[in-house]
């Protein structure tokens, strides 16, 4: 009988349903993140030691390749820092869904904190998205394509792949460096700082093959300028 | 395919007076009652310092609770996309740029009943707690071709309204009668009426 009455009740509204799993702090809206990168010459033996130590090591490593644009929306008021979103599309499995992202500004707290933490939504979508953001006032600020293998220890997800410029035409992708990219990362909600501890930890094991590190984008930009 | 109908409400009567007239109609069909359902919308506008206004409405769908639907109207034209429900969190980061217009949040809802290969649902519109009319939506479940189940549907719909409600084919589908029926047509049809009563004060009758 309780399942009868639950059926005939009136379905809770969405705006309710989000507001008590933001309560229960259940929506994975933190990012926490170490990055560093291997020459090309190096990688075949970090992924060998990755598929040593990760989940998915029967079927292995899996491969993916996106394209990814990067809109910014300008605050109208001209107070805050333009929004950034994010959009992937796999090119390799053409009919999946979008992946639409928004990333915070990234808190690198003390050198005590293990990992970068930024805010981030990762968001599924279909439909003429491209075009949405578009209409909605994002401007494109630049794109590029990323090919590489991620694997799976736990919650967390390491990446090793390789950013390319978009091709033009016939011609093949060409890569921006003869390096990979080599990102570990968890999604998770509020306040599970404990995660960021075991990544840590794992970014030891992968010591001295490459160096993962908590990366500052604004001081990256200063090395650019001088 | 589903239709959705805007159902009168005669003069000096109730919306739950028409509810329970239909309500009795579809049970003495041979309906069985299949709990309730909800839809709502959110509309949002841009920031008058962006240029033209732009309005993004927000829909969710008791049918699909896991999706997020979201219309973007541009003046000209309309751009939707479905994304999960997270969405709704990334307008409230949007919030400096599109601004909701709490006021003319609306909704539809009410039981729903199930009719051999038909789905019925009885909506009561509510737009800021004040009643509105009543939206009736049937779908014929096994066909997701507009064109050829719409016969069907009409007269369905002919049968158990009555004669004196007009049943035409949903504006947003005439141009895509051949085109595989989705849930976002549902949605559009839901953005026809639900613009329509909020242009309206008071009760939409005709």
């Amino acid at each position: 009988m309780a399942g009868m009455s639950a059926a005939n009740a009136a379905p809770i509204t969405a705006t309710d349903s989000l507001s008590q799993a933001l309560k229960a702090n259940i929506i994975p809206n933190q990012e926490y993140l170490l990055q560093g990168s291997v020459l090309d010459s190096a990688v075949e033996v970090l992924l060998h030691r990755l598929r040593g130590l990760c989940d998915n090591v029967d079927a292995g490593p899996e491969t993916f390749d996106d394209q990814e644009v990067c809109f910014s929306l300008r605050d109208p008021n001209q107070q805050a820092a333009p929004l950034m979103l994010r959009v992937r599309k796999a090119l390799d499995y053409r009919d999946m869904p979008f992946q639409l992202r928004y990333i915070g500004q990234p808190d690198l707290g003390d050198k005590n904190r293990p990992t970068v933490v930024r805010s981030s939504l990762d968001i599924a979508c279909s439909g003429m998205l491209i075009d949405f953001l578009n209409e909605l006032g994002c401007r494109i600020e630049f794109e590029y394509s990323v090919k590489g293998y991620m694997f799976r220890k736990g919650r967390m997800k390491i990446t090793v792949a390789k950013v390319f410029k978009i091709s033009q035409g016939s011609m093949p992708p060409e890569p921006i460096s003869q390096s990979y990219l080599v990102e570990l990362s968890v999604l998770a909600p509020q306040g599970q700082d404990a995660i960021a501890e075991d990544m840590r930890a794992f970014a030891d094991q992968l010591r001295p093959l490459v160096q993962l590190d908590k990366i500052d984008y604004k001081r990256l930009g200063h090395m650019g300028v001088t | 395919m589903k239709k959705l109908q805007q159902y009168p409400v005669p003069e000096n009567k109730t919306g739950t007076y028409v509810i329970e007239l239909l309500t009795k109609r579809i049970l003495a069909l041979g309906a069985s009652a299949q709990g309730q359902f909800l839809v709502d919308c959110e509309s949002y506008l841009s920031h008058p310092q962006m240029g033209t206004t732009k309005t993004v409405h927000i829909f969710h769908n008791s049918e699909q609770p896991a999706s997020v639907f979201s219309i973007l109207d541009t003046g000209s034209k309309n751009i939707h996309v479905i994304a999960d429900g997270l969405f709704d969190l990334l307008m409230m980061k949007l919030s400096q740029h599109y601004t909701s217009k709490k006021q003319t949040k609306i909704e539809s809802k009410g039981p729903r009943f199930e009719l051999g290969d038909f789905c019925v649902k009885l909506g009561s519109v509510t737009m800021n707690q004040s009643f509105k009319g009543i939206l009736v939506e049937v779908e014929y479940r096994p066909c997701v071709t507009p064109n050829a189940v719409w016969g069907l549907l009409r007269e369905f719909l002919q049968g158990f309204l009555g004669p004196s409600v007009m049943v035409q084919a949903p504006q947003h589908l005439v141009s895509r009668m051949n085109e595989i029926y989705t849930p976002i047509d549902t949605i559009y049809q839901y953005l026809e009426h639900f613009s329509a009563y909020r242009k309206i004060t008071g009760m939409r009758t005709a």
